[in-house]
């Protein structure tokens, strides 16, 4: 049993669910913002797949043929095409939940199917077959990348890791000391009384649902130009759903957040390696450890004081 | 208010998804023509893309007036395939396929309401005869064949003695190729481990990428992996300097230095034949396999890839021994597959 | 006058005069502002009357640039100014305290305050220069609060509080209040009324709507009565009579007093045997409370808010754990049983957070009046189908006797006026005809016509056998209406006697903590 367990938790393992946490946390953190303003978007796989897939073809495009290795503005580039097509698919999204006021379930597959749908029409345009491209490289932070263990964790990453990891006090700043933040919470959990305050609340809830939606496609991007450097049909395959829930999982708090993240992608990799090493268990079975895991902690550790209160309300004056 | 936002939502969605849902319509005349419904996309580097390109190399024979294609992408749900099918069917082709094991359901429902139109339903063998139905013929690769003889040459180039297997999920196409494989290499190298690993996803990039590296981890020095899924183990490979082995379309674009060999589909030597019966009006229902010896299954050696001498004679070896029954497999009732050597086998 | 006289010492500019004219307010189905004008000057308090859904917010609301009016104007200081959303009101000094709280429960003191400001340091808050600021104005105006308290731990008077130092802070020359005495204790109301005193001599102009004249006449310079929309007049409140403003708002003669028929000790239909509970905060709200109400009895439950009505009202009706205890209704024990049971049972309650417990905002009114009963015949047929017809009858002789201002019965809730929501669940709760009935605060923020006519029906259902808990903060609802009057402090009650002995002294006494000499608690069963 304890060589099981050795067998599994190898330093590579952590490693391994580092790296598979980095999308789940762009997306989840960006939907937080929009959550604590009151707006579920159930669009962020679609987005997702929108920034993974602009973001390749960015950087397919102005890396010189032939290259062989990363090409920095290219990458760049990338980068700057993800936030560009997540800010057009955030106003829409706003303007939908916000402006129109659709039910936000509804609208939120509406936009995850037209991410899906738009995504693929744009790949079976403009690329033969599956390709790949050079991505962002892994970043040996000098020194400290050489400690043991925490060296290879932390410290041996691509640029994308880093930034999401920053992310995460980034936001608690934001969202704590901030008059921003400020705004955001209030009006997440009574719109009306932020209104009386002179607060827009159709400005906060815009700008959230952009920027949560930005961030989702940097998730994106995250996997089709910096980890995987590939890009085909679906390959989020659900993570921007699952994103959704760390938000729940997190308690609406950045921390909270980043250990869902952790913890699911942990499992994830844990998971693999024993199926892998086959210990036994049926590799159905084992995929579901993750979900099941989630699920129970979700159940047992779930703080519901955080929940904003107007989550997935439409707001209106009276008039 | 609230449903006009609905109705915007419903429209862009719409717009989008129907394109690909309705075959477009057909101007009437001689051609003959053909239409396709698979779980992923006709570039996939993997099992759609495969029937597809077969497609349109029959396409370039015959000339483009002669012979029509239309296909229907990404109906990895079944009640999407079906609408599709019968929609297909319902508008006169010539030739419709189900390209995917999982539609066979909807098959025996479609098929005898269609008894004029041929259908055919690819990977398996099953062509309802038994239930009485004549129009469907059926098409499956034995890619066990080809998964078989990489296998062999991964025992070979193989220093670690560790060789990773990825698949998306225990059954079909898949399940004959991981076994192949592994058969090869325990042919080859007994001592030679090889970690299998089904996934259970068809398209999480990011799962078969740590599947990879939890398989890069315990020693391996070779990977490959089967469905579309695959690209992201291939990157981790990469990554690591180890090699790969490509199925179902040739892989060696993805990472030129690190392909050693694909093995391809050619499904014309299936389709030919289907085809020829239908002009002829002798619809029957057959079932037709890809082997290496019907020139069904290819192995394509990457040329960016320098191969180590031995190990080609070797490969050329086994791929003879196979197409001359010296070497054969068996699948039984629960699809696990067995290894059959005529007596003449020299080396072991 | 010199220069600094037009300056309030909160460095704001002073509002001498601010008129609206000729307001025109439409909702579907309601004219709630029918060319009303409207005024207050500096120094004074302004109060508007009116019954439930008279209009009195609405105009309030479109002052503060909630509601956009169809016609009118309004000018300060003689120049016409545009308000369209409470950001130009807060620059042009207008504060306001809504009927309804407008406070966020999860955020801090502070953190309310400084919401929507401007901070010293942008983008940063500056929390604690908020602080400090709370402090001195809090001192100023003898306004109590922590600034680093959250709003969902403080008790209402704390939050009004809240209310008043968010509108300071904000600079208002001119304070609306809409209500602010409706959920205060006497006591509260006369610190309130110190701090408006104070703001009055510093030159503040005050709105004030309240539904009880005593206070009216005390605070007010002048009074502006509305009828459906409609300015009925403007009097000064010097010389004014309680019965000559009634008159004024309902259009007819009201009775103050009540005639209280005999009813002989019926037994004890709702008993409380040592019952613990904890607040929402974990605390122990309840300790060991033990009472009785028998039938055709009110017993009234007096005592200062936040000593553990609400805990008790909700233990027994199975909202809320019980710890320790037992609760009994008509001899069978219900401890922990759940609302639909009790229901079934013959219990009714009426909750104190109306807004909040008793109604679902999105629905209409008919559908908030048939919450429990839409199961049962005749309203439904074989508990599936719904009877509209029965539904529609029903509705309407509900809305018709408690005088429900609606436009119709599929208006949603959320836009009827305040009194008329309360008016809605008493309406429902009392048509069930309970055996037993909870009311908390039954006639708080319900204008005088139908306090009246609620209290009368309070009395019917006495003759009728019904035992009533009716908890209260106002003494003389309680003294008007209870056979017997039990005080509960810090979660005890600390005596329980009858009408006849009782006076507004020693109640006042026991609601501070006093024992009643010589009384044992556990005697009072
Ligand atoms: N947002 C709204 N939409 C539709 N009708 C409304 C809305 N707000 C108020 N009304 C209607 O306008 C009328 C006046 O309501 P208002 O809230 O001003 O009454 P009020 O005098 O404040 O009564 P109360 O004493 O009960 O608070 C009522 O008939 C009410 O139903
Ligand atoms: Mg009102």
């Amino acid at each position: 049993m304890i060589d099981v367990i050795k067998a599994l938790l190898t330093v590579s393992a952590l490693a391994s669910g580092i790296r598979l946490a980095t999308p789940y946390l762009y997306a989840a953190i960006g939907e937080t913002y929009g959550q604590r303003s009151g707006v579920l978007n159930l669009g962020v796989e679609g987005v997702m797949l929108m920034g993974a897939f602009t973001s390749f073809w960015a950087v397919n495009r102005f890396t010189p043929e032939g290259a062989t290795t990363y090409e920095p503005t290219a990458l760049l580039i990338g980068v700057l095409v993800a936030l560009a097509v997540g800010f057009v698919m955030g106003l829409a999204t706003a303007f939908i939940n916000v402006t129109l006021q659709a039910e936000q379930g509804i609208s939120g597959i509406g936009i995850y199917l037209f991410g899906l749908g738009m995504s693929d029409l744009l790949f079976q345009r403009l690329f033969q077959g599956v390709e790949t491209v050079n991505g962002f490289p892994k970043i040996y932070i000098p020194g400290l990348s050489d400690i043991p263990v925490v060296g290879e964790l932390l410290f041996r990453q691509n640029l994308l890791v880093y930034i999401a990891f920053a992310l995460v006090p980034i936001t608690w700043f934001v969202m704590n000391k901030t008059t921003l933040g400020l705004k955001i919470r209030a009006v997440g959990q009574n719109p009306e009384a932020a209104d009386t305050m002179g607060i827009s609340v159709v400005k906060v809830r815009y700008f959230t649902v952009t920027l949560g939606s930005m961030l989702a496609a940097v998730a994106g991007a995250s996997l089709s130009i910096a980890e995987h450097n590939v890009y085909f049909y679906n390959m989020t395959a659900g993570m921007g759903f699952i994103a959704v829930a760390l938000v729940y999982f997190g308690s609406w708090r950045a921390r909270g957040v980043m250990f869902g993240a952790l913890l699911f992608s942990l499992v994830t990799a844990i998971q693999l390696r024993a199926s892998t090493l086959g210990i036994g268990i049926p590799d159905e079975y084992l995929r579901m450890t993750p979900y099941l895991l989630t699920i129970i902690a979700l159940v047992f550790a779930s703080q519901r004081i955080d929940q904003p209160a107007a989550l997935t309300k439409p707001f209106e004056r009276g008039e | 208010m609230k449903k006009l936002g609905f109705v915007v939502v419903a429209v862009l969605v719409a717009a989008l998804v129907l394109p690909v849902l309705t075959p477009s319509a057909q101007a009437e005349g001689e051609p003959f023509r053909v239409a396709v419904v698979m779980p992923s996309t006709v570039n996939d580097l993997a099992f759609s893309q495969s029937i597809y390109d077969a497609l349109v190399a029959i396409q370039e024979e015959r000339g483009e007036e002669n012979f029509q294609i239309d296909y229907s992408e990404n109906l990895f749900v079944v009640e999407d395939a079906a609408t599709a099918l019968r929609d297909y069917a319902a508008e006169g082709y010539d030739l419709v396929i189900a390209h995917g094991s999982q539609y066979g359901s909807s098959l025996e429902e479609i098929a005898p309401e269609f008894p004029d139109t041929a259908f055919a339903w690819g990977t398996t063998v099953n062509t309802f005869q038994d239930e009485g139905i004549t129009n469907v013929y059926a098409y499956e690769a034995r890619s066990e064949q080809g998964a078989f003889v990489q296998g062999v040459m991964a025992g070979m180039l193989t220093k670690s003695n560790v060789i990773g297997v990825i698949g998306p999920i225990e059954t079909g196409d898949a399940k004959l190729y991981v076994d192949g494989f592994s058969a090869g290499v325990a042919y080859q190298n007994p001592d030679a481990e090889v970690l299998v690993n089904y996934i259970q996803s068809f398209s999480d990039v990011a799962l078969a990428a740590a599947a990879a590296e939890a398989m890069l981890d315990e020693g391996a020095d070779i990977l490959t992996g089967t469905a579309q899924m695959v690209p992201g183990a291939v990157n981790k490979a990469k990554e690591a300097g180890a090699l790969w082995f490509g199925t179902q379309a040739d892989q060696a674009s993805l990472a030129p230095e690190i392909v050693v060999a694909s093995q391809v589909y050619d499904w014309t030597v299936a389709l030919n034949p289907i085809i020829e019966d239908i002009e002829a009006g002798e619809i029957n229902g057959e079932a037709f396999s890809l082997t290496l010896e019907n020139g069904g299954l290819n192995i394509v050696f990457n040329e960016d890839f320098e191969l180590d001498e031995a190990v080609m004679a070797r490969a050329e070896e086994i791929m003879d021994a196979i197409v001359n029954g010296d070497i054969s497999f068996e699948i039984d009732d629960e699809g696990n597959l067995s290894v059959i050597e005529a007596e003449t086998e020299s080396e072991g | 006058m010199t220069e600094s006289s037009t300056l309030l010492p909160t460095g704001q500019r002073r509002i001498d005069h601010l008129e609206m004219r000729g307001i025109v307010k439409r909702f579907p189905g309601v004219l709630a502002a029918d060319h009303v004008d409207f005024d207050v000057k500096a120094g004074e308090v302004h109060a508007l009357l009116g019954e439930n859904g008279a209009g009195k917010s609405t105009l309030m609301k479109i002052l503060y640039g909630l509601y956009a009016p169809n016609e009118g104007e309004i000018y300060i200081n003689g120049k016409k100014v545009e308000i369209h959303s409470p950001a130009d009101a807060i620059a042009n000094g207008i504060g306001m305290v809504h009927q309804h709280f407008m406070l966020v429960p999860t955020l801090t003191v502070a953190e309310n305050v400084a919401l929507g400001l401007k901070s010293s340091r942008e983008p940063m808050l500056d929390l604690d220069v908020v602080s400090e600021r709370i402090v001195t104005l809090a001192e100023r105006y003898g306004l109590q609060v922590d600034p680093s308290a959250p709003v969902w731990q403080l008790a209402v008077g704390e939050r009004q509080r809240v209310e008043i130092i968010k509108a300071l802070y904000r600079g208002a020359a001119l304070l609306i209040l809409d209500e602010p005495t409706a959920v205060l204790t006497p006591q509260e109301v006369d610190d309130l009324f110190g701090t408006l005193r104070q703001m009055l001599d510093e030159g503040h102009g005050i709105i004030f709507i309240s539904h009880k004249l005593h206070e009216v006449l005390a605070i007010s310079n002048r009074i502006t009565v509305l009828r459906d929309g409609r300015r009925v007049g403007t009097i000064p409140a010097e010389g004014a009579t309680k019965p000559q403003l009634a008159r004024m708002m309902v259009g007819r003669e009201v009775i103050l007093q009540y005639e209280k028929v005999d009813m002989p000790h019926g037994e004890a239909l709702l008993r409380l045997e040592g019952v613990h509970a904890h607040s929402d905060r974990g605390t122990e709200a309840l300790r060991g409370v033990t009472l009785e109400v028998r039938a055709g009895e009110i017993l009234g439950l007096a005592g200062v808010s936040g000593n553990g009505q609400r805990e008790l009202a909700e233990a027994i009706f199975g909202l809320r754990p019980i710890t320790a205890g037992k609760v009994f209704l008509d001899g069978r024990e219900i401890t922990g049983k759940s609302p639909a049971l009790l229901n079934k049972l013959g219990m009714s309650y009426i909750p104190e957070e109306r807004m909040v417990d008793a109604v679902v905002k999105d629905f209409t009114v008919a559908e908030n009046l048939m919450l429990q009963d839409h199961v049962n015949p005749p309203y439904a047929v074989g508990k599936i189908f719904l009877n509209p017809r029965a539904i529609a009858q029903h509705c309407a002789e509900m809305i018709r006797s408690f005088n429900i201002r609606t436009p119709s019965q599929e208006t949603p809730i959320k836009s009827l006026s305040g009194g008329n929501i309360q008016k809605l669940v008493l309406a429902r709760e009392l048509a069930r005809e309970p055996r037993v009935l909870i009311a908390a605060q039954p006639t708080r923020g319900v204008d005088i016509g139908a306090t009246e006519y609620i209290h009368q029906r309070l009395l019917e259902q006495r003759a009728k056998g019904t035992a009533t808990l009716l908890i209260s903060e106002d003494l003389d609802e309680i003294l008007a209406l209870s056979d017997r009057i039990a005080v509960i402090y810090e979660g005890e009650i600390v005596g329980v006697v009858d009408r006849a002995d009782a006076d507004v002294e020693t109640l006042g006494l026991m609601m501070a903590g006093a024992k009643r000499q010589g009384e044992q608690v556990a005697e009072a069963v």
